[in-house]
């Protein structure tokens, strides 16, 4: 049978039920002293079942709208009492106990329908035994007759009348189960009193309507206690229509999970004005009605996501925030990050996610857009600062090498002309001085210009300049392959700084035993591939690395560093090699 | 009498150029030091009247160690030096507790005397 089907069954079932409560009624002219009004009857059931229906047509996943049409079901039960038999009375009593239970029992679990957590399982558990235990157990020692209800149904629970155990096995339960009621209601207030903006609006007539019905039970219970008279007797019996209030608040809970469904129209307007990401997300956490929604783009050559303005953004893991990743076809687009109790309609999510689609389209190429923006000036700026380091430190080595050297050889040159003048015997040792120490600035001079731009580079190519870089490092070097053709300047100097760095970091950093280096000249781009044995764990934020990153960058290349430790550290490049004003721009920088 | 001096300097060929050229004036050399905390040391133990001292040394620059030798008791003349021209150092040469700065191009005993009794 369909999940229609069985509900239409279900709707009749229970139409059936009380109209023949009310035909009973109109027949017997007054109902049993046990049962309330048959208007109060009626409207409880039919509430509960009624209810139940919508939420279990509307909300097909979700156990609430099941159990609260077992409960209006259970609750006719209470008319077994017309049949005046001791079994009928003891199953209409039962009947109540377990209508009671059932409105326990959805109050812990409200609004998911089912136990979560270990707690809310024992509670459910406690709230059933108390409720048919505690009633078998009240019968145990009750004998009609005995506490003066001579015209009562026959109780087919007597083990043996007893008055004392027969107060006793009646206060316990009671007890117990008031217990159990202030637990429950602590616990939907703490939940209430701790729930983000979307769960409090999903609770709230729940959190209102159960503990005034409780409420109105304590006093029920208090009144009857005292004594109540035959007026008061009615009113109350009649308040008991309060408790339709119950199934409509939980329904409404449960359509409050759906309701922004509607809103989804809504989101398509505002949309249509959605100029920038900020808007879209607006949009998006009015109609989730969650103001902590985040809106995340993937960047897939960052391979990771950014914010709104453009920063990296890492995704939640568990804790109170669930993601939901949109996608196009096979492409990432973006991902909302948002309120964990939303989850219980990701469906809303995914539909609003799929409506904000293109406007998150839009939205995300603005934030890539503002995202390379950003990266472009900051690159520009350690470009700028790069340079500024650069020239410092070459003056620094010029100050340091050569001209020290140079001074010297013009202090000997004058010592030499005094000696000469004097007649002296030293000129011969102060030429030879200065002879060498100027063949040792000549070395130093080379060593810096080599520095500053490789003749070899200039001259011969990369090819030849990777071998020179390969003879001179401190670490042994394997060349795969290297281009034998000329590339445009600005490509081989940004090549030849990538090796030139990459060897002095395994020199410094690697601990390597060797180094292969690999250049592939193919379909338009350099490819580099330069990998050691070392022991990996290399920082790609390092300033070397993004200084180089820049270079390569600039030329609308890629430089990537893997290596994880102990796994040698493994850097690849690739740069376009076309000569456009791009590349021209950077050559001889 | 001859003047005792220090020569401070970072660069081991300078030094012996320097002193070369300083002895040749007529200037006694008591000793080197390589960089600001060993000149400072070399003062206390050879007490000497003028220290030659360049300003780019690795651990402090040279108008922190010159300040540092006017606290000193016995507060040797000293003269700064750079192979960097004094206009590079213009601002701070005007506040300096030095006598006087001495490009290093420009070393000779005469120069030297010369900025020492310059007042």
């Amino acid at each position: 049978m369909r999940g229609g089907q069985l509900r239409l069954t279900v709707a009749l079932l229970a139409g059936t039920l009380g109209l023949a409560a009310l035909g009973l009624v109109a027949t017997h002219g007054e109902e049993p002293g046990f049962l309330l009004p048959i208007p109060v009857e009626l409207a409880v059931g039919w509430s509960f079942v009624g209810a139940g229906l919508v939420g279990w047509a509307r909300r097909p996943d979700n156990p609430t709208g099941l159990l609260m049409t077992l409960t209006g079901l259970v609750w006719f039960g209470r008319q077994l009492e017309w049949l005046d038999t001791p079994l009928a009375s003891h199953l209409s009593h039962v009947s109540v106990n377990l209508f009671l239970a059932l409105v326990a029992h959805q109050l812990v679990v409200f609004p998911n329908g089912a136990a979560r957590t270990r707690v809310e399982r024992m509670l459910v558990v406690a709230t059933y035994a108390v409720a048919l235990g505690g009633y078998a157990l009240s019968k145990l020692f009750y004998d009609p007759t005995a506490e003066g209800c001579a015209g009562c149904p026959h109780n087919l629970l007597l083990l043996f009348p007893n008055s004392g155990l027969n107060a006793i096995a009646n206060l316990v339960p009671s007890a117990v189960g008031i217990v159990l009621v202030v637990v429950i209601l602590a616990r939907l207030v703490r939940r209430w009193w701790t729930a983000s903006p979307p769960a409090r609006r999903v609770l709230a007539p729940v959190a209102w309507t159960g503990p005034a019905s409780l409420v109105l039970v304590a006093v029920t219970i208090g009144l009857y206690a005292v004594g109540v008279s035959a007026t008061l007797d009615r009113v109350l019996q009649w308040s008991t229509l309060v408790y339709t209030a119950i199934p409509l608040a939980f329904l409404a809970g449960l359509l409050r999970m759906r309701l922004h469904r509607g809103a989804l129209g809504g989101l398509v307007v505002e949309l249509s004005d959605a100029a920038t990401a900020t808007d879209v997300r607006g949009a998006l956490a009015r109609t989730l009605g969650d103001p902590s929604l985040e809106v995340a783009f993937w960047l897939p050559e960052r391979e990771g996501y950014i914010d709104l303005e453009g920063h990296p953004f890492g995704l939640p893991s568990g804790g109170d925030r669930a993601v939901t990743v949109l996608e196009d076809g096979q492409q990432r687009l973006a991902a909302l990050v948002y309120d964990r109790s939303l989850l219980d309609d990701s469906e809303l999510v995914r539909a609003a996610g799929a409506a904000a689609r293109m406007a998150l389209e839009n939205a995300r190429l603005q934030a890539e857009l503002r995202a390379q923006l950003e990266e472009v000036r900051a690159s520009r700026a350690r470009i700028v600062e790069a340079g500024d380091a650069e020239r410092r430190r070459l003056e620094r080595d010029l100050h340091d090498g050569a001209q020290q050297r140079l001074l010297g050889i013009r202090l000997a040159l004058r010592l030499a002309r005094g000696e000469l003048e004097k007649g002296g015997r030293a000129v011969d040792e102060l030429l030879t001085e200065a002879e060498s120490e100027l063949a040792q600035t000549l070395d130093e001079l080379r060593a810096l210009a080599r520095g500053i731009h490789p003749a070899v580079l200039t001259e011969e190519g990369l090819g030849p300049a990777v071998e020179t870089l390969a003879r001179r490092a401190s670490v042994p070097v394997q060349i795969d392959r290297l281009p034998v053709d000329r590339l445009p300047s600005a490509v081989e100097a940004a090549a030849y700084f990538v090796t030139a760095e990459a060897l002095a970091n395994v020199a410094k950093h690697a601990r390597a035993s060797g180094v292969r280096i690999s250049m592939r000249h193919a379909d338009g781009s350099l490819f580099i591939d330069i990998s050691d044995d070392g022991i990996g764990g290399a920082d790609s934020a390092g300033s070397g690395l993004i200084g180089l990153r820049d270079r390569v960058e600039a030329l609308n290349g890629r430089l990537r560093v893997e290596g994880s430790p102990g796994r040698g550290t493994r850097l690849r490049a690739e740069i376009p090699c076309r000569t456009g004003p791009d590349a021209r721009a950077v050559d001889g920088a | 009498m001859k003047r005792t001096i220090l020569i401070v300097d970072d660069h081991p060929s300078f030094r012996r150029f320097a002193r070369r050229v300083l002895e040749a004036d007529g200037f006694v050399v008591v000793g080197e030091a390589s960089d600001g905390a060993s000149a400072v040391a070399a003062c206390r133990r050879w007490r000497p009247q003028l220290v030659l001292l360049d300003i780019l040394l690795p651990d402090m620059d040279g108008f922190a160690v010159a300040d540092t030798l006017a606290d000193e008791p016995q507060r040797p003349v000293v003269i700064l030096t750079s192979s960097r021209e004094a206009s590079d150092y213009a601002k701070r040469l005007e506040r300096t507790s030095a006598r006087g700065f001495l490009a290093k191009a420009e070393l000779s005993g005469a120069a030297l005397a010369a900025l020492v009794d310059r007042r």
